[in-house]
């Protein structure tokens, strides 16, 4: 042991050398090494969540710096990078994200494009709400300005996913998450829209609620359309099932007695409460002008054309005062049509004649009160009426042999003089008409087929 | 430390062979020694750097450089101790023959 302690004492001049090696080998090693553990620490973290994770190697010594999402969490990445074999040190600069209170998240949709924002609980769950929203909006834009934070609702990921899916639903507006209380804004991209978004917010996870549900349906459209030259009536828009569509269908054909009718209606939901009861009286209206415009938006019924005369443009006004639900708004743009030049007796006649064949004026069944489908038809015998004021006219009223031919007799009368009061109430003379009734006497068809009867059942117009 | 000599495992060879090198010589040199109160401040020199690696009181690079010189000196040591043993041992061997 002296020895040693004796040779000891020459063995400095080794210390040259040594100096010299130690000095290559930390010039050689010194970024090998902190790249090794950076590499290390790194591989350490795989499978910790964490964002903006940043790893600094100066030596042996880690600055490690993230955001993690939990105080545990964050510990265990620290103690995880510590563990490293090599780290001498851990500059711990590590920290928890802010908690939001309350935690709120939003999902906007504007005309351009969709923006999610506000807090979202992990990376995770904020890929996964980026990567639902695209797959819902197809080629939308969709903007991140979402932000980690702590603090979430349970079940949030669900929740947030059911909305995203409702936001391609919308034309523009806004969902919102505020802890567990959800509220919608906006409008709904298509009529019942927004009838979906409210069967699909009964799905949301168990905790959450709607505090506010402000999304409106878009316009609940009806149009019509009556054009005098190509005489047809075209309905556009939607009606709100097959049903509805078969009655405004068969209304609009025994209302327009000329016209062709042109029906590019769809089904939709969405209607408002009333709309055949409106709608069917709006058609009504719009049968009696010469030309005209019916849009039905919502509960707001706008109409626009001419009457054939005076007295028309009087009891449609009245009409509209009183056909029309509660709730509903008439705006009405109506003027008179200037009246047509005067004809002769003879040209007269061959007008009623023609407008006849055309169209029959209806009845309630067995009685003589006129059916209003028959409005339209009465306007344009009136006009043409008017336009031969020196002639006098007969009113004849036929039914077809069926049942008491008393019976009949008494109601050919009485649905001439139907007829006759109608003109007389819309300002011809009395004078003018006689109002006769012929019974089954002059049938023009045979009365043994039903279609033979229905022609037998007619008023004439003869010019005297 | 098992991590340090895993990845600079050529260099402490180096200095181990270095040291036994270096203690073969000195069992034999004739030259001066270095004086017993110049080896105590040397002992307390290499003993504050051993205090000062393992508080850790040099941080980043500085620090990593000062332990991977007192390894490399520890293990240099060591080779000088076996070095000198080992000419000695063989020293001792072969002299009654002699």
């Amino acid at each position: 042991m002296h020895g040693l302690f004796r040779w000891s004492s020459k063995w400095w001049p080794g210390i040259i050398p040594l100096v010299v090696f130690w000095g290559i080998a930390a010039w050689n090693s010194t970024a090998p090494l902190e790249a090794d553990l950076a590499a290390r620490s790194t591989s350490a973290l795989k499978d910790t969540v964490l964002d903006k994770t940043r790893i600094e190697v100066s030596g042996r010594d880690v600055s490690f710096a993230a955001d993690a999402f939990s105080e545990d969490g964050r510990r265990s990445a620290v103690a995880a990078v510590q563990a490293v074999p090599g780290v001498r040190l851990v500059n711990d600069e590590t920290r928890l994200i802010p908690e939001a209170k309350p935690f709120v998240w939003s999902a906007e949709r504007d005309v351009a494009r969709v923006t999610l924002g506000g807090s979202a609980p992990l990376p995770a769950s904020k890929g996964k709400l980026l990567e639902a929203a695209r797959a819902a909006l197809g080629g939308v834009e969709v903007a991140d300005r979402m932000q980690m934070s702590r603090g979430a609702p349970p079940r949030f990921d669900n929740a947030a996913l059911l909305l995203v899916d409702q936001i391609a639903k919308l034309k523009e507006g806004k969902i919102t998450i505020s802890d567990t209380e959800v509220s919608l804004s906006g409008m709904a991209r298509d009529l019942g829209g927004r009838e979906a978004i409210a069967a699909a917010l009964k799905n949301l996870p168990e905790g959450f609620s709607v505090a506010a549900n402000d999304l409106k349906a878009p316009p609940y459209v009806f149009q019509a359309y009556k054009d005098p030259v190509a005489v047809t009536l075209t309905l556009t828009g939607y009606v709100p099932d097959n049903n509805v569509h078969a009655a405004i269908a068969a209304a609009a054909g025994r209302k327009f007695f000329s016209e062709k009718v042109v029906d590019n209606l769809k089904a939709s939901i969405g209607a408002p409460s009333g709309f055949v009861s409106a709608v069917v009286p709006a058609l009504g209206v719009l049968s009696r002008l010469s030309t005209g415009t019916l849009v039905v938006n919502d509960r707001e019924i706008k109409l626009s054309g001419d009457a054939l005369y005076d007295a028309a443009l009087t009891q449609i006004r009245a009409s509209l005062a009183k056909d029309f639900p509660e709730g509903w708004q008439v705006k009405a743009d109506l003027s008179v049509k200037p009246a047509a030049a005067p004809v002769d007796p003879t040209v007269c006649q061959q007008l009623l004649s023609e407008l006849l064949a055309r169209g029959k004026i209806r009845f309630e069944s067995g009685r003589a009160g006129i059916d209003q489908d028959s409005a339209g038809l009465l306007d344009r015998l009136i006009e043409t009426a008017m336009r031969c004021p020196t002639a006098d006219i007969e009113i004849a009223g036929h039914t077809d042999a069926d049942g008491e031919e008393a019976f009949n007799q008494a109601l050919s009368e009485k649905r001439a003089q139907s007829v006759t009061d109608y003109l007389v109430k819309a300002g011809l003379p009395a004078n003018r008409f006689t109002a006769t009734g012929y019974g089954s006497s002059q049938p023009v068809a045979s009365n043994d087929t039903d279609e033979g009867k229905a022609q037998n059942r007619r008023i004439d117009f003869l010019v005297k | 430390m098992a991590y340090l000599a895993t990845f600079h495992w050529g260099w402490l060879l180096a200095s181990v062979l270095l040291g036994m090198a270096m203690g073969w010589i000195a069992v034999v040199h004739r030259g001066q020694g270095v004086s017993k109160q110049t080896m105590r401040w040397l002992a307390a020199l290499a003993a504050a750097l051993v205090a000062a690696a393992l508080t850790h009181v040099i941080p980043g690079r500085p620090g990593y450089w000062l332990d991977l010189g007192l390894v490399m000196l520890a293990v240099y040591l060591v080779g000088c101790a076996v070095g000198s043993w080992l000419r000695d041992w063989v020293l001792t061997r072969n002299a009654p023959s002699a």
